[in-house]
């Protein structure tokens, strides 16, 4: 049995007002309840990064080479997994965002470069946002300069209400609605058989290492695994004021989140071999869910749009927030989500310029929207390496951690190893670009 | 007894013997965390130092380097090479 209950400072001497919480009997029940309440950022950060350009990313990559690269996803599960409990620890440890803490501990001057950084491929990832909302719109016959002020202006909506839970739910809400990838893919009718060798089978497509290929592991690799990611999960944590208790219950929320988040990837990928399948070729998703109609019918065509438009929503927020956070951490301003909005106005101020901006520029007349999205996946997986090296060094820092929350030798062992793939990967990517020649171009 | 029923705020002065009570992070008492405002940077090697001065060059240079290439696949400066 549960029951919401009002606790007075009778139960704990330290509480000044009253407590709410849920008085549950039996333990796994307060195990599951004590989840529920944690449960989250893990989702969020995760799901939010299957974002437009994503979409766009794993289609392709389906549509190319059909489900021949879904060993590559599976890899990305761990490192993305590993690389984000590092930030779970961090945030708990310390609530504070990430950030604040790359100032605090490696000075003014990375501190400024970090946070450039990350306001400058955010700013161009959420022009990504909404230039696929843009196009998705415009295949629904919804005129984009009404529907992309419209979703900018739900958007603001969503984040001003002054309630981190409210924003949560809604958020978590829109995580789940991205289940309806597994249905289309399962319509679509893959062969199983395949999908399950390509996923434990790592291999090559047919045609060999290409430059188109390289780009696109490079741009899968940089979506899957993203900067933003670090400084929003950390701020989402130091503003959800997780507890050290609460830390197995994160850990537990980052691990299903990059499995959910997986899965939908892959089913994104099923969706691009489906266009293959048919010999449909495309520019962009819309586009292949217009192509499809024709052979699966409206409601897949329906389905990928709206998914589209769903997967720029949770990015744009997200990403959104990443922003408003981490320059509010490094400006000293109030930046929390359950701060009504004249409590914490440059917080909520900078999340409204980059939706707004974004939003804007996307009205102006002939955005390339596909290479924007390459060239920014691109952008965040050269930095992400960089972004990480901060991170382990932070994770390493017993000044701030202490023993119970420091990297353990394994943690080490991983993250440097992923570190170095990431570094490997980039490299690769500097000499296609500075030597193209080297790489057969198909 | 309905879910409404079940859910509905009551007030309590004690938790029973043997329950448990969960309390949303946003609800419960502000933990004390480490204080990291008074630490300063973080203490670095020569070594250190060195390394990320390096991954500052590499980090523009590669920057430079995907703008250049989105360019080229632009067209921005003209046929492309291959």
């Amino acid at each position: 049995m549960q029951e919401e209950v009002l606790l007075d400072s009778k139960v704990n001497s330290e509480v000044q007002l009253p407590l709410r919480g849920r008085v549950v009997r039996g333990k796994w029940l307060y195990r599951l309840m004590t989840f529920l309440v944690v449960f989250g950022p893990g989702l969020i950060v995760m799901e939010a990064d299957n974002d437009a350009g994503a979409v766009s990313t794993y289609v392709q990559a389906g549509a190319q080479y059909g489900t021949r690269l879904l060993w590559l996803l599976l890899l990305l599960l761990p490192v993305t997994y590993f690389i984000q409990e590092m930030v779970v620890r961090l945030g708990i440890a310390t609530g504070k965002g990430h950030a604040a803490m790359i100032y605090q501990r490696f000075g003014r001057w990375w501190g400024l470069f970090s946070l450039v950084d990350l306001q400058l491929v955010n700013f161009l990832t959420l022009v990504t946002e909404f230039a696929a909302i843009s196009l998705a719109l415009s295949h629904m016959n919804i005129a984009p300069r009404v529907g992309v002020p419209l979703t900018a202006v739900g958007l603001t909506v969503m984040v001003l209400t002054g309630s981190y839970r409210r924003w949560e739910r809604v958020t978590v809400f829109l995580c789940l609605l991205d289940l309806a990838w597994v249905f289309l893919a399962l319509k679509l009718r893959p062969s199983f058989g395949e999908l399950f060798h390509n996923t434990l089978v790592p291999g090559i497509p047919s045609g060999g290492l290409t430059a188109n290929l390289v780009f696109l592991i490079v741009a899968t690799v940089g979506t899957t695994i993203a900067p933003w990611q670090l400084f929003f999960q950390q701020s989402c944590i130091a503003d959800k004021r997780l507890r050290f208790s609460d830390l197995q219950w994160a850990q537990l929320d980052t691990f299903l989140g990059a499995v959910f988040t997986i899965v939908v990837a892959a089913c994104m990928m099923v969706a691009g071999n489906a266009a293959k399948m048919h010999g449909i070729t495309f520019s962009d998703p819309a586009q292949m869910a217009n192509d499809l109609h024709l052979v699966s019918g409206e409601v897949v065509r329906s389905a990928i749009l709206l998914l589209m438009i769903n997967a720029a929503v949770l990015g744009t927020t997200a990403i959104s927030l990443s922003s408003a956070w981490a320059y509010g951490e490094v400006k000293g301003w109030p930046h929390s989500l359950d701060m009504p909005v004249k409590k914490a106005r440059g917080f909520y101020v900078t999340y409204v310029l980059c939706v707004g901006a974004a939003a804007a520029i996307v009205l102006i007349p002939g955005v390339p929207l596909q290479l924007i999205i390459l060239g920014v996946q691109a952008l965040a997986g050269i930095m992400l390496p960089s972004a990480i090296i901060f991170l382990q060094l932070l994770l390493n820092d017993k000044q701030v951690l202490g023993e119970q929350f420091t990297n353990k030798c394994w943690n080490n062992w991983v993250n440097w190893t992923i570190i170095i793939v990431l570094f490997v990967l980039s490299l690769i990517l500097a000499t296609q670009v500075a030597a193209p020649r080297l790489f057969p171009s198909n | 007894m309905t879910m409404l029923e079940v859910l509905r705020p009551t007030t309590v002065s004690e938790v029973p013997e043997d329950h448990f009570l969960v309390v949303h992070p946003l609800d419960d008492v502000r933990e004390t965390k480490i204080d990291t405002s008074t630490l300063g940077t973080m203490p670095m090697t020569a070594s250190v130092k060195l390394s990320l001065m390096t991954l500052r060059g590499y980090l523009i240079l590669m920057m430079l380097l995907v703008l250049y290439h989105v360019l080229d696949l632009a067209g921005v400066f003209g046929q492309r090479a291959r």
